[in-house]
């Protein structure tokens, strides 16, 4: 039942992505302004708000795992495992948003790159969560664990100011197309394509989510039973 | 098509594909991890008889 219920999850996750490859391509029409080039949109705003979520989850986790790291160890092994998932799948969510911004940048302002407000925030976001999964990776020690939830908290609250970064200060990056200025948003012809595409992605983003949370937590077993296994032997 | 939209497009697919490259990519990296936490669940069963 679990299996036939994860095929097809899978199933329809990978229809959607078809099928948002299909609006984004040939249903969306050029844009006035920018050409061909504006179709990246349909990949990188979706992707910096799965990564934005998914920072949220690792934020959730690393409070969830200082709440019970006493009172209910196990309880805070399922939390840190949704924490190390949501950095992680939020890092590769970031870091395709990274690459994809300035390939656009590229073709519509002349350049790869600007120290702007937005774009800056969000290279200090991948930053600090990279440097989470470096200290979880390479780290040894009773604490790890506690300190990554630290800086799993200390790294979410970047994610309100990379949001907010294009509203507060005049950037490079393009203003914000929904809940902006009056005048913002997008063409209804356009709309649909994107919202196909930000479901999709999501789908997606959920899917490999719940793999590297199930991955993680098959870690946990393992190293718990060879910890048991050890303390027998020396017994 | 003029030589500003090939490069257009040539951009978008550039952008596109390194998605994708990015995302099952890593799919495949769960996948392998997947399997050596579960060789090491089997290896620890078969030593525990």
């Amino acid at each position: 039942m679990k299996k036939l219920a994860i095929g097809l999850y899978a199933a329809v996750t990978i229809a959607l992505m078809i099928w948002g490859f299909y609006q984004a391509m040939y249903v969306a029409p050029t844009d006035a302004m920018q050409g061909e080039i504006f179709r990246i949109i349909f990949y990188h705003v979706p992707s910096a708000s799965v990564a934005f979520l998914f920072f949220a989850v690792s934020l959730l986790g690393s409070i969830g795992f200082l709440s019970y790291r006493r009172s209910h160890p196990q309880w805070a092994q399922v939390a840190d495992a949704w924490a190390l998932a949501g950095a992680e799948v939020g890092v590769v969510f970031c870091t395709v948003v990274l690459t994809t911004g300035p390939l656009w940048g590229r073709r519509a302002w002349g350049i790869w790159w600007t120290w702007d407000a937005r774009l800056t925030t969000t290279l200090v976001l991948w930053l600090i969560y990279v440097s989470y999964l470096l200290l979880r990776r390479f780290a040894a020690g009773p604490q790890v664990q506690t300190l990554a939830a630290v800086l799993g908290i200390f790294g979410a609250l970047d994610v309100p100011i990379v949001y907010m970064s294009n509203r507060w200060w005049r950037t490079q990056h393009p203003a914000p197309v929904f809940g902006g200025a009056q005048g913002s948003g997008m063409d209804k012809s356009m709309l649909g394509p994107f919202m196909w595409n930000m479901l999709a992605w999501f789908c997606w983003g959920v899917f490999i989510l719940i793999l590297r949370y199930n991955v993680e937590r098959k870690h946990q077993l393992n190293a718990e039973a060879e910890a048991q296994e050890a303390l027998e032997a020396n017994a | 098509m003029d030589q500003a939209a090939i490069l257009d497009h040539q951009f978008v697919i550039a952008a596109y594909t390194v998605t994708w490259a990015l995302q099952l990519g890593y799919l495949a990296w769960l996948a392998v991890k997947w399997g050596a936490e579960k060789r090491a669940a089997a290896r620890r069963t078969n030593n525990s008889r």
